[in-house]
């Protein structure tokens, strides 16, 4: 890997040619091309030296200075205008011109960081969750379950066990089988007749646990050992065993 | 009192709200009174936590919404819970960028590059990641370059109650701050034109 030198000293040529005016104290309005050239080509050569990345952009503006520069030595152009009155076309316009305008943002910058600052001394809470609160739909009819509803409450779960990405990975074995823990499943719903809220199907907060415990999930509805359902709009999930309730699935 | 009952009702709703915030229409409504009504409350409220010095926190608007912050003095003492006391603040060349967005809206990518000078697309990225800005539609034309615009996000990023909070552009700047690259870089010079 290239060593490379992390300094936000300039933001790209413009940048730096500000910089320079600055540095050395000259008018804006009136650069002496000669000068600024010379010291611009030396940032950059001192910028590869460190092996800065010195963009294309920064070896383009050196081009346009230079040709700034060699425009200047040449005869001064005198263009008549209307009124008598006598305008000398200056290369360097177009450069000062960007210059100026680089310059206000940058300036506008700097006031926005200021905002920034301050802003981030104010410290807020992210708001209470009243899902559960909500108004429930009105329409009373049981809610059909779809596998988007199934993978969007196993998403809040994961959120909620607070699951962080492990900071190296590191290859495991299975621990556990889909079948084990379809057996479990079965069993912790059977133990009683009452249906069970979703997220009890989950007790262990580790990543690969609870995605073998959603797959069984999935298999045994599609087995149709056990079912699903939810009584209105953000209620609780519940899984209840279809032993003896439905009709279906008794061998 | 009426009144005093409302304040207590806003304080919870406000709390509830957290930095989500509450626009001034979902007060009236919550409470049932006028708008006006609501506006007179929360700028009374506003200035009753202000003044208070023995709270903590404060009612401030951004991107118009109504929010509990905590008071700016007291953030040193927040910073002391925290492991790692510096927010990620937006680097120069984000800022630069942002400030281009802000205030020439809606514009293009190249538009921005024009005024730099440089490439932006990393930083442009950033922005529309950190959600500061976003687009907000195509320009007319060849291309149909993709238009740029600030969010709401970015007005409470900064503190601002709209955009008309923006600090006025400004016009020519004479620069004063000096940089601090410059020892730096002129040590470095200095080698280099003694060895020409």
């Amino acid at each position: 890997m290239e060593y490379t030198v992390k300094v936000d000293a300039f933001e790209g040529p413009l940048d730096l040619l500000l910089h320079l005016i600055q540095g050395l104290e000259i008018d804006i309005y009136d650069i002496p091309m000669a000068e600024i050239s010379e010291q611009y080509t030396l940032y950059i050569k001192a910028m590869s030296v460190l092996e800065l990345n010195t963009a294309s952009e920064y070896l383009v503006m050196a081009a346009t200075l230079m040709s700034i520069k060699s425009r200047m030595l040449l005869p001064k152009q005198e263009e008549q205008w209307e009124e008598d009155q006598q305008f000398e076309e200056d290369p360097r316009e177009e450069l000062v011109e960007k210059l100026i305008e680089y310059r206000k943002y940058k300036k506008a910058a700097t006031e926005l960081k200021d905002k920034e600052q301050e802003r981030s001394m104010h410290f807020t809470k992210p708001p209470e969750d009243l899902s559960s609160y909500a108004q429930p739909d009105v329409s009373d009819e049981k809610m059909q379950i779809e596998l988007a509803d199934l993978i969007g409450a196993f998403n809040k779960l994961m959120r909620r066990k607070k699951i962080k990405k492990p900071m190296s990975t590191r290859i495991t074995r299975q621990e556990i089988s889909i079948e084990t823990r379809m057996t479990e499943i079965l069993e912790t719903i059977r133990a009683d007749a009452r249906p069970k809220p979703f997220s009890a199907l989950f007790p262990v907060a580790e990543k690969p646990h609870m995605v073998v415990s959603f797959l069984a999930v999935l298999e045994l509805v599609k087995r149709q050992e056990i079912h699903i359902n939810q009584d209105h709009n953000f209620s609780e999930i519940m899984v209840g065993s279809t032993e003896g309730v439905s009709l279906v699935g008794q061998s | 009192m009426a009144s005093h009952n409302y304040k207590a009702i806003t304080e919870a709703l406000l709390f509830t709200a957290g930095d989500a915030g509450l626009s001034n229409d979902q007060i009236a409504n919550a409470l049932n009174i006028s708008q006006l009504e609501a506006e007179q409350l929360m700028s009374e409220m506003q200035e009753n936590y202000q003044m208070d010095e023995s709270k903590g926190i404060e009612i401030a608007i951004y991107a118009e919404k109504y929010q509990f912050v905590t008071k700016k003095d007291l953030s040193d003492y927040i910073k002391l819970l925290a492991d790692s006391p510096s927010p990620s603040t937006l680097t120069q060349a984000g800022l630069e960028t942002l400030a281009i967005i802000a205030y020439k809206q809606p514009v293009t990518r190249v538009q921005i590059e024009e005024v730099r000078g440089v490439k932006t697309d990393g930083p442009v990225h950033t922005l529309i990641a950190r959600g500061l800005i976003k687009e907000v539609g195509r320009n007319e034309g060849a291309g149909r370059a993709i238009l740029y615009g600030t969010t709401e996000e970015f007005l409470d990023y900064l503190g601002l109650k709209d955009l008309s909070e923006l600090p006025p552009l400004p016009e020519d700047v004479e620069e004063d701050e000096k940089e601090d690259s410059d020892l730096f870089f002129e040590s470095l010079k200095n080698g280099l034109s003694a060895n020409e």
